[in-house]
């Protein structure tokens, strides 16, 4: 006889497999997928694949704004540096600021969430005013504050995309935990004797979860985005020897690349962002057919 | 020629992998005029059967058999003759009246429209108003009201749009899907009357669905009763109800207890071979009670602090160790606040609840220790226990909550065993889903159990459960009185619940207790006149209006 806790993860396992063979049907979730490991797992991989070197402005090796050619097969910037081997370190940049600017901005609203309709009244009354401060605030001119009062520096681009970026998850996640509070559960729940903090880790957050989970997936995307516009700006890390594809995508127009005809400057940051976003949707969408609450337990 | 025959219907529903049978094999007969009653219990196919008479089925079910309306074949029609034939020959009161409505648009627009449909040629406005205007008098509602809402009518009075609806094009056949379930025991009585009344005038006929014999034998002269898709008997209604043959029709009729007749006190009806414990005995007045209500009051403030609702209205109730007190009322007495208070879930504006002499705290430290004393058994299992936990985790929600010492496991068997979910083990990783309805209710008593309580509070621990189910977790709980000394506040709108297991009764009537008293007392010479038309409302198997 096995424990009830043993069958327990034994289902969650069963549960996991069947959410996989669904989601595995999604062709485009999948596509999605595969896209991502293989930017992650480059991205991952740089330092061992390719010489940090190669990004000192003071070693670079080819001449100015060089057409791609064997030797560098996306050209070289104005200071003679490899565009692929900035692109493929960009990569590491924009996925580390989008996913840890998804990650704060999703945790600030989940709590936030949560918190305003557990508690209700007062709480909620002075939450969602906050929630509403922040939903009206132009986010871009509110990044562009923080940055500058802030040390520039990527923890400061994390800082203003999670802080502008948090109450549209923060609203969908209370309307979510006021419909799994209305269950008689909760009050079940409630006369076993449980408290706040009980029904809230027990009952609600279970339930909220997998909302939470799609909507990071989706976030990650609109994180990097705000990454790029940020440093495009000029508002994100100033270390050369640390790109994001924001700030390529800035130094090629300050380098006037247009002009010079330099579309390899121009275009693979810009299309490199374009995929990493279309992936994340991709996925996100498909996450969220799998793990809707209102699909699954219709 | 039969207004309905039935000939060896079979409905299957779902794909060529695994069909499930809903229907099988039924014939009946329906002449004009007549009335028959189908019962059963939830998912028998007594719904299927009648819905396939319009084929109103989901797509993935298939017919086999005939279906004779009125000598035509409904299987085999052509779309158009079906959409003719819907509604003229044949129309449906449906189930659940407050989601069979349109919320958008004022009833006299939802009555007018099969008429408007069903026309050869556009009818004048002021035709189908006359028309929307007699149907309105005819199931007694005032022609003003056709301007409401459905959300401005109350239960029965939207129950009355619904058979004016029916009635537009003028059916020779009305199929009625559990017409009074949802509705009071007062307005379902004055349902019924009108039905039986509108079907003798008009000489319709009438096919009408129900769980509950009473309620069938009063409007209906035959009787069929459905299990596993099968019919397994017909005949009479009065005969068949005092001499069922099948097993089946015995048990739905033992569920409804007669109240006033003593074979049915402290007998729920039910097949365990724990059988029932003897009836206890009456509480001695002397000793002090384990739950005293005082004056309590709660009193809602709506928007605007204008409308002031009194849910409870001054309420004195004691319950007394090993008792079982019943709480009967209409819905909006104000019986489940009342509850909630005890409980401590609803603050009480006015008054105290005293738990064992002490008053109930207000602390939410000391409320947990008074929530392992008094215990919830909420209404509807399914709802009740979270979809994602296990039974287990259900069952041990309490204890981990109140950090109980001990071997967890063994307190969740034995809370398991008592709740008489045997064996213990093998119900343990099970998911509310895996379960039936009754199990379901006793996973969620065993939760309560499990603590260890001395009060179980109980809101309709019945009322979404089936026929022969309910007998089962009643006899539950008379024979946990008798075990553990457990006393019980019971919830319920119905008097047959009182009657079967409670030793005194409560009656709730707009937020006060006009009637408080031992069961035998009160529901055989109740004193006060809403417990009086409380027990003539009624449906009794004996009167039948049927016999014509």
């Amino acid at each position: 006889m096995t424990s009830p806790r043993a069958l327990a993860w034994r289902r969650r396992g069963d549960a996991l497999a069947a959410g996989w063979r669904q989601f595995a049907r999604q062709r485009s979730g999948l596509f999605g997928l595969g896209l991502l490991v293989l930017i992650v797992l480059l991205a991952v991989f740089a330092p061992v694949l390719t010489d940090r070197e190669g990004l000192n402005v003071i070693k670079a090796t080819g001449g100015p704004l060089e057409s791609p050619s064997w030797e560098f097969p996306l050209g070289t910037d104005r200071q003679g540096r490899s565009v692929l081997l900035l692109t493929l370190w960009g990569a590491r940049m924009s996925l580390t600021v989008g996913f840890v600017a998804a990650l704060l901005s999703i945790g600030i609203g989940t709590v936030i969430g949560i918190l305003a309709a557990h508690y209700g009244k007062w709480v909620s009354a002075g939450l969602m005013r906050i929630t509403d401060f922040f939903l009206v605030l132009p986010s871009l001119v509110l990044a562009i504050a923080l940055s500058t009062v802030l040390n520039p520096g990527i923890g400061t681009v994390i800082l203003a995309i999670g802080i502008t970026s948090w109450p549209p998850s923060a609203r969908l996640v209370r309307a979510q935990t006021l419909t799994i509070e209305a269950r008689p559960y909760i009050e079940r729940s409630r006369a076993l004797g449980g408290g706040h903090l009980h029904v809230i880790t027990k009952h609600v957050l279970p339930a909220v979860l997998p909302l939470v989970f799609v909507n990071t997936t989706l976030a990650v995307g609109s994180a990097i985005v705000a990454e790029s516009t940020l440093s495009f700006l000029g508002l994100g890390d100033p270390n050369p020897m640390r790109p994001s594809w924001g700030s390529m995508l800035r130094s090629a127009w300050l380098d006037s690349a247009v002009i010079a005809g330099a579309w390899w400057y121009l275009l693979p940051p810009g299309i490199a962002i374009a995929i990493v976003v279309l992936a994340f949707t991709m996925c996100g969408r498909a996450l969220e057919s799998v793990l809707n609450p209102r699909l699954r337990e219709g | 020629m039969a207004l309905l025959e039935l000939d060896d219907l079979t409905v299957r529903y779902g794909g060529r992998a695994r069909a499930v049978e809903a229907v099988r094999g039924v014939s009946l007969t329906l002449d004009a005029g007549e009335t028959l009653g189908l019962a059963g219990e939830s998912g028998c196919g007594k719904s299927t059967l009648a819905m396939s008479v319009l084929r109103l089925l989901p797509a993935s079910a298939t017919i086999e058999g005939r279906i004779l309306l009125d000598g035509e074949d409904v299987t085999t029609m052509k779309w158009g003759r079906l959409r003719a034939v819907r509604w003229t020959t044949a129309s449906i009161v449906f189930q659940g009246a407050m989601h069979a409505l349109n919320p958008v648009r004022r009833v006299r627009e939802q009555i007018a429209e099969p008429i408007v449909l069903h026309a050869d040629t556009p009818p004048s406005a002021a035709a189908v108003g006359k028309r929307v205007d007699a149907l309105l008098a005819q199931v007694e509602l005032p022609v003003a009201k056709g301007e409401a809402y459905p959300h401005e009518l109350s239960g029965g009075q939207k129950q009355r749009v619904m058979i004016a609806m029916a009635l537009a094009c003028d059916p020779r056949l009305v199929i009625a899907d559990e017409p009074t379930t949802a509705l009071d025991v007062i307005v379902q009585a004055q349902v019924l009357s009108l039905m039986s009344r509108l079907v003798a005038e008009q000489d319709i006929g009438l096919v009408m669905i129900s769980h509950d014999l009473a309620v069938l034998a009063s409007t209906c002269r035959r009787l069929a009763v459905m299990y596993e898709g099968r019919l397994v008997e017909e005949g009479i209604s009065t005969s068949v109800i005092a001499d069922p043959r099948h097993a089946h029709t015995r048990s739905l009729a033992a569920a409804f207890p007669t109240v006033g007749d003593p074979v049915y006190r402290y007998a729920p009806a039910t097949s365990n071979e724990l059988g029932l414990p003897e009836p206890p005995e009456p509480v001695s007045a002397g000793v002090e009670p384990l739950l005293r209500a005082e004056d309590v009051r709660v009193t809602f403030t709506g928007r605007g602090r204008r409308e002031v609702t009194h849910a409870v209205a001054g309420v004195d109730l004691d319950v007394w160790r090993g008792e079982i007190v019943a709480l009967v009322g209409q819905s909006g007495s104000g019986k489940t606040t009342l509850a909630r208070t005890i409980l401590g879930l609803q603050h009480a504006t006015g008054g105290r609840v005293l738990f064992d002499g002490e008053p109930v705290p207000a602390s939410s430290k000391g409320l947990r220790a008074y929530r392992r004393q008094v215990q919830l058994v909420l209404q509807d299992p399914t709802s009740a226990l979270n979809p994602r936990h296990s039974v287990y985790e259900s069952v041990a929600e309490g204890l981990r909550i109140h950090r109980v010492g001990g071997d967890e496991h063994a307190h969740v068997a034995a809370a398991l065993e008592a709740a008489e979910l045997r064996p213990p083990e093998e119900f343990m990783p099970l998911l509310p889903h895996q379960l039936s309805g009754g199990q379901r209710q006793r996973v969620v008593i065993a939760g309560a159990l499990a603590l260890e309580p001395r009060l179980l509070v109980a809101d309709e621990p019945v009322a979404s459960l089936d026929a022969s189910v309910r007998g089962e977790i009643l006899a539950l709980l008379l024979r946990l009185r008798a075990k553990l000394g457990l006393a019980a506040l019971v919830i319920t709108h119905d008097l047959g619940l009182a009657w079967n297991i409670a030793d005194r009764v409560a009656v709730m009537y707009q937020g006060e207790l006009v009637e408080v008293g031992p069961v035998d007392e009160v529901l055989s010479n109740p004193r006060h006149e809403y417990t009086k038309s409380l027990l003539a409302a009624l449906p009794t198997t004996e009167a039948t209006v049927g016999e014509r």
